[in-house]
């Protein structure tokens, strides 16, 4: 009995594979790239990744030689860029690029609920939300003048006054190539403070306008980046 | 034959070593592209590795599944299936998708099992084209996505049996097609059925090959997706929302470009409002069952003329479809 080339290097590629699953877990980064809905996967992922992993190493012994060659390996090899491609990414999510390019949640998307609207906290998906139907816009628009507090990054578009920016945030239903953004302007920053991709907290009053939302900033403060920078649907 | 093996696996390791090491250099240096801040490129890789995460999971059940109906399933336990009468079996295969929770990508797999088993290719590719959609996780997803809109059971019910109907007419134009003539032969397959030993020895065989074969090809298909979702605005597709069957072709293009789970893509079809719900519905129908990955994953299972077939057919049934809901809804 001898090992077999073709049987190490497959159990290897799931055995990178498992290490990818256990690094996105143990390093905190599932939420870099799938929602609190979805993020099951990752831990399932690991689990069966080890499982056949150990499953093709402990029957790479064979009695007769395979034949292995540079064609088969390549082949194999190509399984595991993902792998190396998400251990070189540094730990990033959606900014300003993307944001310039997707469709928006409110211009789109869920209605969020008009009762939730009429009462109790706000946060960014209810107020972007709420331009989605007539009910809900209302019932923000009951609420012009409510102190909100939100956490997003800095966007600005093209000929925006220097003191103001677009608080922009992705939403999420499964991965991030389903990514939603969420954007409501901010009004009232100090110029030159904030750099685009910036996490900011905003505090102040929010003034729904027509089919835009402004936010009154009171109080701006450069945050970290959320561990959950995605908001789910 | 063992004698030629033996000096060529001695020697061949050392080619993939340098192959291998020249591809991490590759991607190294992307990497440091990437650090230095292209957003572009940050993007691409946030949406392909997301894509391949969500994806490789399901991959490997597909292909665990699949390992399982070769090693333990007998080829006799497909007979009874295909003694259905003829009216029913394709039907029935595709309602059997309502039992099946697995996406598309691990839907390949199993169908490409069920087929070498024995059902007829029929039937085994109808289940292949519905389970994406008459899964009860994708069903509840759409209703959650159109949840408090008059469109919401339009939408299901339309996503539901328009599905099955695809998925069936494809089944009825493949016919009485035995499985060799759209089934591609795979080296891989060769390699494991000549593998000897224990069941679990063929079982992890089958396995281990099904999922480098599927995920090769889905990290293709995924690189593409990625590509086209970062350096394409979706807004320019704004511009033909309004115009009649060109609304419909554009989101079925766009649903072939984005290459999205169907479990999600309900969401991101509800957000397309310059679009009306026989578009919205061209997406989810269209999507799950023609894709820029799926057509990867086809290319590669099965015969050149297939994928020709899965797409003209799905695309037509699509169209005809949901352009009846367009009068139907004004």
């Amino acid at each position: 009995m001898s090992w077999s080339p073709m049987r190490l290097l497959t159990s290897a590629v799931l055995t990178a594979w498992a290490v990818l699953f256990w690094f996105l877990i143990l390093g905190g980064r599932t939420s870099l790239y799938l929602s609190a809905r979805t993020d099951w996967i990752v831990p399932v992922g690991a689990i069966l990744m080890t499982i056949a992993a150990i499953g093709r190493l402990l029957t790479s012994r064979t009695a007769h030689a395979e034949p292995f060659g540079a064609r088969d390996a390549v082949r194999t090899a190509v399984v595991a860029i993902p792998i190396v491609a998400v251990l070189a990414l540094p730990p990033t999510s959606l900014g300003t690029y993307a944001a310039s390019r997707r469709s928006t949640f409110v211009s789109g998307g869920i209605a969020a609920d008009p009762a939730s609207i009429a009462t109790g906290r706000l946060d960014l998906a209810d107020v972007a939300g709420a331009l989605r139907s007539n009910e809900g816009a209302k019932a923000l628009a009951d609420r012009a003048g409510t102190e909100v507090t939100f956490v997003g990054f800095v966007a600005r578009e093209r000929g925006m006054p220097a003191d103001q920016f677009q608080l922009t945030r992705f939403l999420i239903s499964c991965c991030v190539a389903d990514a939603l953004s969420v954007q409501v302007r901010v009004v009232g920053a100090t110029p030159g403070e904030l750099e685009k991709d910036e996490w900011v907290r905003v505090r102040g009053s929010i003034y729904p306008l027509g089919r835009e939302i402004v936010l009154d900033a009171r109080e701006i403060d450069k945050v970290d980046r959320p561990k959950r920078p995605y908001l789910n649907t | 034959m063992a004698d030629l093996a033996q000096p060529l696996a001695a020697r061949t390791p050392w080619r993939a070593l340098a192959w291998g090491t020249a591809g991490l250099v590759a991607i190294m240096v992307g990497a440091i592209a990437i650090w230095t801040g292209i957003p572009g490129l940050q993007n691409f890789l946030l949406v392909f590795n997301s894509l391949m995460i969500e994806a490789a999971p399901f991959v490997l059940l597909g292909a665990l599944v699949s390992a399982a109906i070769e090693v333990f399933v007998p080829a006799t336990a497909f007979e009874r299936l295909t003694r259905l009468p003829e009216p029913l079996q394709l039907p029935a295969s595709g309602l059997a998708g309502l039992a099946f929770p697995v996406c598309e990508c691990g839907s390949v797999p199993v169908a490409r099992r069920l087929a070498a088993k024995g059902l007829s290719p029929a039937a085994a590719v109808t289940f292949m084209l519905a389970a994406p959609i008459l899964n009860p996780i994708v069903l509840v997803s759409t209703v959650v996505a159109y949840r408090g809109r008059d469109v919401m059971v339009p939408m299901v019910a339309g996503r539901a049996v328009l599905g099955l109907v695809a998925a069936m007419a494809v089944g009825w134009v493949i016919g009485g097609r035995a499985p060799g003539s759209i089934l591609k032969p795979r080296p891989e397959d060769e390699h494991h059925h000549g593998e000897e030993g224990t069941r679990s020895a063929r079982f992890f065989g089958h396995l281990a090959g099904d999922f480098s074969f599927m995920a090769r090809f889905l990290v293709l298909g995924a690189a593409v997706a990625a590509a086209m979702q970062t350096f394409v605005p979706q807004s320019v597709l704004g511009a033909i929302a309004n115009t009649p069957i060109v609304n419909l072709a554009a989101m079925m293009g766009l649903a072939f470009v984005l290459s999205l789970c169907s479990e999600s893509d309900a969401f991101v079809a509800a957000s397309f409002v310059q679009f009306g719900p026989a578009s919205q519905l061209a997406f989810l129908v269209f999507g799950p069952m023609v894709d820029t990955k799926l057509g990867f994953l086809y290319a590669a299972t099965f015969t050149r003329g297939f994928f020709r077939t899965v797409v003209v057919i799905v695309a037509a049934v699509t169209l005809v479809g949901t352009l009846w809901l367009e009068v139907l809804l004004g």
